[in-house]
C-alpha cells in the first residue's frame, strides 16, 4: 500500500499570551495509506487541529513538510488541495444561505459547474439525508443537521482524501453513530482515505484502521488498535468514582503495595472545560484536594480479581466509593500508561 | 478562475442584498443624507429664499484700481466688484431682498487696504477683497495671462465664509476676463470673416450701423441675472456654473461609499471567524482569486451605493430648483466612469485594509479612522481649501479626486483623465499590496 499523505518532522510554534513560545505540533511524522481510516487521538490542545491546518495549507509550518498525493502542500498547494476534502471542527457554513446554496457555492470552489455540480449536490444531499430540507436556510437547522451539511461540503468533489476534525463534538449519540457509519461507508463504498481526529477513544477504536496518539504536539504511539493495546501489556482498568471526597496519596500507595497485579493507581478529578470546549482549565492534581467528580484509576493484570481487595482498602480508609467500572484494555489505557493522564471526554 | 471570482462576488452580493438590515442601510443612508444636505442647501440655491443658511458675511471691498483708457473712455473694472457687492444707498428693500449677493454678503466699501486687513485679523470681517491699482490696466491686454490678481484676504476664524468670498471674487474676476476675451475674440472673428466673405461683411456692417449687433456680455454684469450661483474660475479662464450641492454631495457620497467598501472588507474577517474563509483557502482556489472575488463584490456594492446617492442628490437638487434637473452634468459616460473609478479605488483600499487587520473589530476601527480621515481631508465635513497645509495631503485621498471629478463633470468639463488615472492607480496599487500581504499571511 502506498501513502497518500506523507508528513515529515512537521512542527508549529505559537506564542502564548505571555509571549512565551511553544510548539503546538512538535516533529510529527506520519504516513497515511490509501483507503485507510487513520485517526489522530489526543486530548484537548494536543495539536490535532494545528496539524490538520498545516497539512491543508491553512497554516504555515515552522518546520517540516507535508505532501498529498506527492504534491507539496507548500510548494504546489492547488494540486494538493484538489485531492483533499476538509471537514472542519467548527461548523463553517453561510447561515443565511440554504443547504443547497451552501453546497453549490463550495462546489464551485472545487471547480464543479453546470450539470455536474447539480448532480453532485443532489448526491451529497441524498448522502447526508437532507434532500427534503435542501431549500431551507442553514440557520434554521438543528445542530446535527448543520453538522451533516458541514460534512457534505467536504464530500462534494469526491475527494480521494478527507480530513475530519472532531466531527462528533457536541453531537447526540444517535447522530454520532450516524456520522461514524458515514466515515466507514466512505472508506468502504468510495475508497476514500480518511484522516479522523478525536479525543474520544471509543469512536476511534471503533472505526480506525490505524491510530496515532498525539500529546503535547508529539506522536507518542502509532499503529493498529490491536498493536497499541498489545504494547501496554493488556491490563484491565478499574475506575472508582469518589465524588468530592479527599483521596490521600497514601491510599494509592496501599493499592499498589497490597493488591496483587496492580501496576498503577492514580487519582484525578474531572477536568472543567472552558466555555468553547477547547481551552481546558487545568485543575488536575494528584494531591488530596476537595473537588467534585474525583476518580481513582487503577491498572491491574486481572481487574475483576483485584476489585474486592481494592474496595476493602478504600473502605478501611473511610472512602465512600460511589461507583466502580472495570474496563478491558483500550486506547484510553494506552494513553494513560504512556502519559500517566486520562484522555477524558 | 473568472468563474470562481464571480461565484465569490455573487455570493457576497446575494448575502448583502438578501439581508434586510443591509438593504435598510443601503436605501436609508442616501435618503437621510440627501435630506440633510438638501436642508442645508435649500436656501443657498434658491434666489431670494429667506432661509439662506449663510448670509450677511461681513466683507470689505477695497477698490484701488486706477482704471485704464480705452477708445477714449475710462474703464474701471475694480468698480464692478463694488457695484456687484455693495448695495447702492438708495436701494429699495425689495431689490435688496431679491439680490442673492447682497443677501449673502454684508459688504462695505473702503479705500484703506491696511485697515481692511487689520479688520480681518481682528475677525471683525470675514474677508477683504482688495483690487490692485493696475487691475484694469493689466486686463487691457485681454489675453488673461498678465492679470494682476485680486487679493482676497480671508479670516482663518471663518474659513467657510472666507472661501465663499474667495469664490465670489474669482467669479467676478472670471466674468470680467471672459467678457473682455469674448468681446475681443468675437469682434476679431467677425471682422476677419467680414473681410473673407463680402456677403457677410455687408450684413455685418448693416447690423452694426443699425445697432443690431451688440456684444453679448452685458448680462454677465447684471446683478439680478447672475449671482444666484457662486461660480468658480476654471483653468481655462471660462466661468461656469458651480453647484455647491455637487461638491458637498459628492464628498458625502464618496465618504459613505468608503464605509461600504471597508465593511465589505471586514466581511472577509467575519468569514475567517466563522471558518468559511478557511474552507475557501483549503479548496483549490488561489488566494488572489478569493481576494479578487471579494473585490468585485465590494466594487458592485460601492457602485450601487454611489449611484443611489447620486440619484438621491439629484432628487434633492431638483426639489430645491423646483424643476427636474440633473445636477451632475451631461456627460453620462464620464459620470459612470468616475463612479467606477471611485468604487474601484475604494474597493482596493478595502482589500488592503482586510489584509492588514486581524479581526473584524480591528477592521472596523482602522477602516473607520481611514474613512473619516479621507472624508475630512476630502472636504466631506469642512472646506479644506481654507487650510493650505492640508491641500497637499488631501491629494492622497480618494474623496478628493472623486469629488474633483464630479465637480468638473457637473460644470461640463471633461478633463478628468488625471482624476481617473489617479483613482484607478490608487485602487490597483492598494489591491496589489493587499494581495501580497494576504498571500504571505499564511497563518489564517
Ligand atoms: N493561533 C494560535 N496561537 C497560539 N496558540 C495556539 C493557536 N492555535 C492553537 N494554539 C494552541 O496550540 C495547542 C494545540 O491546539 P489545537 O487546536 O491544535 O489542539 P487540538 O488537539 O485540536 O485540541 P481540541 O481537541 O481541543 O480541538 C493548544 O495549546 C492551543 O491553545
Ligand atoms: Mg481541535
Amino acid at each position: 500500500m502506498d501513502a497518500i499523505v506523507e508528513v515529515r518532522d512537521l512542527a508549529k510554534q505559537f506564542k502564548r499570551q505571555n509571549g512565551e513560545a511553544f510548539f503546538a505540533v512538535d516533529g510529527v511524522d506520519l504516513d497515511i495509506m490509501r483507503g485507510e481510516i487513520f485517526s489522530l487521538l489526543g486530548p484537548n490542545g494536543a495539536g490535532k487541529t494545528t496539524t490538520i491546518a498545516m497539512i491543508s495549507g491553512l497554516l504555515n509550518p515552522t518546520r517540516g513538510s507535508a505532501t498529498i498525493g506527492g504534491h507539496s502542500i507548500i510548494d504546489d498547494p492547488i494540486a494538493a488541495k484538489k485531492l483533499l476534502g476538509v471537514i472542519p471542527q467548527e461548523i463553517a457554513l453561510y447561515p443565511t444561505l440554504t443547504a443547497r446554496q451552501n453546497l453549490e457555492f463550495f462546489g464551485r470552489m472545487y471547480d464543479l459547474d453546470g450539470a455536474e455540480l447539480r448532480t453532485r449536490v443532489d448526491e451529497v444531499l441524498e448522502f447526508i439525508d437532507l434532500t427534503d430540507r435542501q431549500h431551507d436556510k442553514v440557520e434554521t437547522f438543528s445542530g446535527g443537521m448543520k453538522r451533516r451539511v458541514n460534512i457534505g461540503v467536504g464530500l462534494l468533489h469526491n475527494p480521494q482524501l478527507l480530513y475530519m476534525d472532531e466531527p462528533t463534538v457536541g453531537i447526540d449519540p444517535q447522530n454520532r453513530r450516524r456520522i461514524l457509519d458515514t466515515v466507514v461507508r466512505l472508506r468502504d463504498e468510495k475508497q476514500m482515505t480518511v484522516l479522523y481526529t478525536s479525543h474520544l477513544m471509543e469512536e476511534v477504536q471503533q472505526i480506525s484502521d490505524r491510530v496515532g496518539i498525539i500529546d503535547h504536539g508529539k506522536i507518542i504511539a502509532l499503529g493498529t488498535v490491536g498493536d497499541l493495546i498489545h504494547k501496554i501489556g493488556e491490563e484491565d482498568r478499574l475506575v472508582f468514582k469518589v465524588g468530592d471526597q479527599a483521596v490521600p496519596e497514601a491510599l494509592l500507595e496501599r493499592f499498589k503495595a497490597e493488591v496483587e497485579g496492580v501496576s498503577s493507581a492514580t487519582y484525578e478529578k474531572l477536568e472543567i472545560k472552558g466555555e468553547n470546549g477547547d481551552a481546558p482549565v487545568d485543575i488536575r492534581s494528584t494531591s488530596s484536594l476537595q473537588i467534585a467528580d474525583g476518580t481513582i484509576t487503577v491498572m491491574a493484570q486481572r481487574g475483576r480479581k483485584a476489585l474486592p481487595d481494592l474496595l476493602q482498602i478504600a473502605n478501611q480508609a473511610g472512602l465512600d466509593v460511589l461507583s466502580v467500572e472495570v474496563r478491558e484494555p483500550d486506547l484510553e489505557a494506552v494513553f494513560l500508561s504512556m502519559t500517566g493522564r486520562a484522555l477524558r471526554d | 478562475m473568472l468563474r470562481k471570482i464571480w461565484a465569490i462576488a455573487y455570493k457576497e452580493l446575494y448575502l448583502t442584498y438578501t439581508d434586510r438590515n443591509q438593504i435598510l442601510i443601503i436605501l436609508v443612508t442616501p435618503l437621510a443624507l440627501a435630506t440633510i444636505i438638501g436642508a442645508a442647501f435649500s436656501g443657498f440655491l434658491s434666489p431670494g429664499g429667506n432661509d439662506v443658511p449663510i448670509r450677511n458675511i461681513p466683507v470689505a471691498v477695497v477698490n484701488l484700481d486706477a482704471g485704464t483708457e480705452a477708445n477714449g473712455t475710462t474703464i474701471n473694472n475694480g468698480q464692478t466688484f463694488v457695484d456687484l457687492l455693495v448695495p447702492p444707498d438708495d436701494i429699495s428693500d425689495e431689490d435688496l431682498a431679491a439680490n442673492t449677493l447682497y443677501q449673502l454678503t454684508n459688504a462695505i466699501e473702503t479705500d484703506d487696504a491696511e485697515a481692511a486687513r487689520a479688520a480681518v485679523d481682528r475677525d471683525e470681517i470675514a474677508a477683504a477683497i482688495i483690487i490692485p491699482a493696475d487691475f484694469s490696466a493689466s486686463l487691457a491686454f485681454a489675453d488673461g495671462t498678465t492679470i494682476t490678481p485680486v487679493e482676497v484676504y480671508g479670516s482663518a476664524a471663518s474659513p467657510t465664509a472666507a472661501t465663499i468670498i474667495r469664490s465670489i471674487a474669482e467669479t467676478i474676476t472670471a466674468q470680467i476676463v471672459t467678457g473682455n476675451i469674448t468681446v475681443a475674440a468675437t469682434i476679431e472673428a467677425l471682422t476677419a470673416r467680414a473681410q473673407d466673405d463680402p456677403a457677410f461683411g455687408i450684413t455685418f456692417a448693416a447690423a452694426s450701423s443699425l445697432g443690431g449687433f451688440q456684444p453679448d456680455f452685458a448680462p454677465a454684469f447684471n446683478p439680478d441675472n447672475n449671482p444666484v450661483r457662486i461660480e468658480q474660475q476654471t483653468v481655462s479662464g471660462e466661468a461656469v456654473a458651480f453647484n455647491p450641492l455637487v461638491a458637498f454631495g459628492a464628498a458625502q457620497a464618496v465618504f459613505f461609499m468608503m464605509f461600504t467598501a471597508l465593511t465589505g472588507a471586514n466581511n472577509l474577517l467575519e468569514e475567517q471567524r466563522t471558518g468559511t474563509l478557511q474552507r475557501l483557502i483549503a479548496s483549490p482556489t488561489p488566494r488572489i482569486v478569493i481576494l479578487l472575488g471579494k473585490l468585485v463584490g465590494t466594487f458592485f456594492k460601492c457602485v450601487v451605493q454611489v449611484t443611489l446617492l447620486v440619484l438621491a442628490l439629484t432628487l434633492v437638487g431638483s426639489l430645491i430648483g423646483g424643476e427636474l434637473q440633473f445636477i451632475w452634468g451631461n456627460n453620462l459616460l464620464l459620470i459612470a466612469l468616475t463612479i467606477i473609478a471611485v468604487a474601484l479605488a475604494a474597493s482596493g483600499l478595502g482589500a488592503l485594509v482586510t489584509s492588514l487587520v486581524r479581526s473584524p473589530e480591528q477592521g472596523n476601527v482602522i477602516g473607520g479612522v481611514i474613512a473619516l480621515a479621507m472624508g475630512a481631508l476630502g472636504g466631506a465635513f469642512f472646506n479644506v481649501q481654507a487650510i493650505p497645509e492640508l491641500q497637499t495631503l488631501q491629494q492622497l485621498t480618494i474623496v478628493y479626486w472623486g469629488v474633483d471629478a464630479f465637480t468638473a463633470l457637473s460644470m461640463n468639463q471633461t478633463d478628468i483623465g488625471l482624476n481617473l488615472a489617479v483613482l484607478l492607480g490608487l485602487g490597483a496599487a492598494m489591491f496589489a499590496a493587499g494581495v501580497v500581504i494576504f498571500t504571505r499571511r499564511l497563518n489564517i
